[in-house]
This record gives structure tokens, sequence and C-alpha cells, in this order.
């Protein structure tokens, strides 16, 4: 194995002083970094040209790997087919379960389309609203538009169609097992937390398969785990909507959907399936990374955040705890789990990337506290403020190279 | 040698992925197709003894049960989730129940209900169309309308009983695609086997 291979991040410039020794950046403001007026013997991105360079053997920060492991086996045949093939059975579960929302629901929809008209702007502004917030919350930055969307449709029309008919046959199954007044009441939570739980998890893993960058890590997992459950959430919402119209002997359709949708994300929101397939998604991120080899522990680990997941699940769908105060304690319960999840990953990453970007600027001549602010959103807006108007786009790509080469810096390092 | 080491996790990694996507996949297929296939190859009903006292519908004061008067009643599985809708099978005969709830504080009125049963009828039929109602009293002595819904050629019964607190009513349709006006004429006293009772502790 080559050098470049076994270490296919050291190659960084290890001299980032021009070759009078002055600093290839000049600080407009204390902790900022701009190219320095030097753009003779400089490259456009401000480093070192090669004459600078005094003959060491350097590498520009443009010609640092921005790819992880997995970008380079994406381009293989290692990847790209079960990639492909992954596509193909994304684009078929989603018009099985078009198709199946669709019989599911048109009839009362046609019979009350006011108020599915209704339904349906409540139930996009809803998942507006939490699609900004879930693709906001992962550190660093988030996830690309494309695996955002193809989560959050599994999670839509895939999971929806087929958990209505997964539940019914299930439900059936119970009731035949103990009989149809014990199964009654305990139907939901003996059907739902299995199937619905283990449907969404399965958009995770094959997003991860389809997108091999999008779930390199359980913060990953959690985030994709979120979306796919608040495009889950928000169908659902819709059918519950709809079918409280029937439940309240149409007497007031209006009001039915509108109290229907306004407990569902006001009181019971906050514990929904996001947060339950946030947890189960983590899972996927924990042992994605390591291919068949993920270490007993790491399974162990993924395992016990399903079964959580789906206790949780049972517990929410329980006989139990049934008035307004119970319904609180589930939700809160679920709320608190789905976050400790969360800040453990979240820390995790944070600090991962921070000391990437730390080690990385050290060899670029940045000063600590400059590198690290680039792991978040904020510290990055805040450097580019610094820099003049005219070189902030290239600081800003410059930016995002080196955020790139440190979250694949953090992969690196937890899968070696 | 560094190119065969590569070549190896380079096909470590597309077994991985191909036994993931195939999980996956199978795990879709499995739960959406095999949980209805095995549904529908096992018995799904479940018989009912006469006079057998089965709540269909509650709120905080109130309690709904039926009492069928007949033998040789099932109940199907599948079709009903307790508390809230009820499918009962006597041969070609199909007994549907619906508890509904009030959406507001404010009680609602029979002719209210049959009024929203107009409409909500005709989620599973379009064509259905429900006739004038006339009042009609359960065995226990509760008032409600009764009417018929026309779908399609069939005619089937329809009633509707509210609580005594008007908070909540049951929704009840006899009918059947196979049933004939005579098989409906010999359970049609069902219609009047529903009995509301108040919750002990309430007031």
């Amino acid at each position: 194995m080559s050098r470049e291979q076994s270490e296919p991040y050291k190659h960084v410039p290890h001299e980032p002083h021009g070759a009078a020794g002055e600093p290839p950046y000049r600080h407009t403001a204390e902790g900022a970094q701009v190219p320095s007026p030097r753009q003779g013997t400089q490259q456009a991105d401000g480093h070192p040209s090669p004459q600078d360079r005094g003959g060491r053997e350097e590498r520009p920060l443009e010609q640092l790997p921005t790819h992880g492991f997995d970008e380079r086996d994406s381009r293989s045949s290692g990847t790209w087919l079960p990639a492909l093939v992954g596509v193909v059975v994304l684009a078929l579960a989603f018009l099985v379960g078009l198709v199946l929302n669709v019989l599911n629901m048109s009839r009362a929809v046609f019979v009350f389309l006011p108020q599915a008209l209704l339904a349906l702007v409540l139930c996009v502004a809803v998942f507006a609203v939490g699609f900004w917030v879930l693709r906001r919350v992962r550190p660093v930055r988030s996830p690309s538009l494309v695996v955002s969307v193809t989560a959050a449709v599994w999670g839509a029309l895939a999971v929806t169609g087929v958990a209505t008919y997964a539940n019914t046959g299930m439900s059936g199954l119970w009731g035949q097992i103990l009989g149809f007044e014990q199964a009654g009441s305990w139907g939901a939570a003996l059907t739902a937390p299995l199937n619905e739980e283990l449907l969404k998890l399965v958009g995770v893993v094959i997003i991860a398969v389809v997108f091999p960058r999008a779930v390199r890590g359980p913060v990953d997992g959690f985030v994709v785990g979120a979306l796919v459950g608040l495009g889950f959430m928000v169908v659902e919402n819709m059918f519950h909507a709809l079918n409280s119209i029937s439940l309240t002997g149409g007497l007031a359709p209006t009001l039915s959907v509108v109290q229907t949708i306004g407990v569902r994300v006001f009181l019971t929101g906050l514990g929904s399936h996001w947060a339950l397939t946030g947890i189960a998604g983590t899972a996927v991120g924990l042992v994605a990374p390591f291919g068949r080899r993920p270490g007993v522990r790491r399974v162990v680990g993924a395992l016990l955040l399903v079964l959580l997941a789906m206790f949780l699940h049972g517990i929410v769908d329980a006989p139990l705890l049934t008035s307004g105060v119970g319904t609180l304690v589930k939700v809160v319960l679920v709320f608190v789990c789905a976050m400790a999840v969360y800040f453990t990953v979240r820390h995790t990453h944070r600090r991962r990337v921070r000391e990437a970007l730390s080690e990385e600027g050290q060899a670029l001549g940045m000063r600590r506290s400059a590198a690290t602010a680039l792991a978040g959103r904020h510290g990055r807006r805040r450097e580019l403020g610094h820099v003049a108007r005219p070189e902030r786009a290239a600081v800003r790509k410059r930016q995002k190279q080196m955020v790139e080469t440190a979250e694949d810096r953090a992969v690196v390092s937890r899968t070696s | 040698m560094e190119q065969k080491s590569e070549k190896d996790r380079t096909g470590r990694r597309s077994r991985g992925n191909w036994i993931a996507l195939g999980v996956a996949t199978g795990v879709f297929v499995l739960l959406g197709v095999g949980w209805p296939l095995m549904n529908a190859v096992t018995p799904s009903t479940e018989a009912v003894a006469a006079d057998h006292d089965i709540t269909v519908g509650s709120d905080e004061d109130y309690s709904a049960s039926l009492s069928l008067p007949q033998s040789g009643w099932e109940v199907d599985t599948t079709a009903t989730q307790v508390g809230q809708n009820h499918l009962f099978l006597r041969g070609p005969v199909q007994l549907e129940l619906t508890s509904v709830t009030a959406p507001s504080a404010e009680p609602a009125t029979p002719e209210e209900l049959w009024k929203g049963l107009e409409r909500t009828s005709r989620i599973g039929d379009p064509s259905a169309e429900l006739g004038p109602p006339k009042p009609i009293t359960t065995a226990a002595g509760d008032e409600g309308l009764i009417g018929e819904l026309r779908t399609g050629n069939r005619i089937e019964h329809t009633a509707v009983y509210p609580s005594p607190d008007g908070m909540f009513a049951v929704e009840l349709v006899l009918g059947g695609k196979e049933a004939t006006a005579a098989d409906l004429d010999a359970v049609k006293n069902v219609l009047r086997s529903l009995t509301f009772e108040h919750e002990e502790g309430n007031p």
C-alpha cells in the first residue's frame, strides 16, 4: 500500500508561509483570514505557489482529497450497482405507496373536498417547518436536499401505504389469537411498533446504500431517520384528520380536521414519529460505515436503539395513561429519549470534526480558533464576515472544502 | 498487493451493500404482503354467543353495548376495532356499527346525526342515498332514528342512537351485498338491541 493510500489526509502543505516568511493570509480582524496581497506568488486560493514552497512536497488545499472512502468506492462497481438497484427499489416503493394511499384516501377526499384541502394545507405547513428544523439540527452542515427529500418521501408514501395493510393484517391475527375483545384496545400497541418502525428503518438502510455519503455516522442516521419519521407523521396526520370526520359522524367536518391536526401537532408532535425514527435511524448510522464487520458492540448498540424506538412506540399506543396528562407524559418520555440520543451523537460528531479542523488549520497556518470555528454554521458566517466582499466566494469555497475534508477525517477516525 | 487489498475491501463493501439492500427490501415486502396474506388464509371471524353483551362505544359518562338476539352471528376480527368500528356477519347479512363522538362540547341531536350520516355514508359508496328518518326505540327504551340507505341496487337499514347525554352515538347499518330483503327482515330486530348504561361512579 502506498503512502498516499495509507495516510490519505497527511498530504497537507507543511510550509504555509511564503518564501519571504510572510503568512499567506492577512488578518483584517481578529481571527479572520483573507488571501495576502502577495497574489503574484500565490495561487488564487491564497496558498503559496509551488515556487514559494521552497521545493518541499506540498498539496494545495484544492488538491486535498475531499472524498471519503465511500465516495471513492461509490464510483466503483462495488457500490454503484447496489445503489442503482436501491434507486429502483425506492421508486417502486414510492409508486406502490402512492397508489395505496390514493386508494385509501380518495373517497373521503371526494366527499369532503374542502376539509381535505384544509388538512392538506395544514399538513404541508407542518411538514415545511419540520423539514427545515430537522435538516438544520444536523451539526456542521445540513444533509443534502436530495437525501432529505428522499427520506421524507419514503416515510410519506412507502411506509404509510404499506403500513396500513400490514397493521390491518397483523391486527386481524391478534384478534384471532387473543379474541377480538381482548385484542381490541391493545391492537395498535401490538402492531404499529413492529410494522411501522421496521418499515421506516428499512428506508434509512436503503438510503444508506443508495447515498453512501449520506449516512456515515450516528448523527446522519438520526437526521435521516427523523426525516423519514416526519414524512410518515405528516401523511398519518392527514389520514387521521379525514378519518376523524367519520368518527365524529360528519357533524362538524372542518372542526374535526382542525382539532385532529392541532392535537397531533401541538400535543403529541414533539414525541411523534420523527423522534422514534430518529432513535432507530441512529442505529443504522452506527453500523453503516463498517460494512459487514461493524463489531459486536456496535451491533448490540444498534439493536438496543431499534428496540428502544419500538418500546417507546408501544408505550405511546398502549391503552395506558390515556388522559391528557398521561398523554403528555408519554410525549415527554419519547422526546427526552430522542434528545438524549441526539445530543450524544451530536457532541461526538462535533468533537471529531473540530479535531480534524484543528489539524487541518494547523497545517495551513490558521489559528486554531478560526479553524475550529468552521465546525459550525455561525462560525463560518462569522469568519466570512471578516473577509472582504470580493473574496468571500473563494473563501466560502475553501471553507466548504475544509469542512468536507474534516467530516471525511471524522469518519476515518471512527472506522480506523 | 495494494491493489489486491483495495479490491478486497471494495468487494467486502459491495457484498455488505447487497446484503443490506436485500434484507431491507425483504423486510419491506414481508411486512406489506406477509401479514395480510397470513390474515387472509387464517379464519378471521369469531363466533359471538347470543345475548352476549359487547361494548361498542363509550364516553366518560355512558357506554353502549350490543346484545345480538340471534345465534349464528360472527365478528370479523380484521374489520373490527373494539369500541370504534364493529362488523358482525350472519351468513350473507352484515351488521356494521360505528361509534361517533360529538366534536364539540355541544350534544348532538338525532336529526344532526342523521344529516352527518347522510354525508359519511358516501365515503363507502359515492352513490349512497339516505332516505327520510323515522323514530325508533330500542328494547331498553333509548330513542333514535331509522331509515333506508340505498347503495346501488341494494337497500340497507340504518339506525342511529345518541347517548342519553348526546356526547356520542352509535350508527348501525344492516345490509350485505348478497343479502336479500328476507334475510334482512329476519334479523331486523337487532337494530333495537342497543343499550346505553351510565358508567358507575359518575354522577
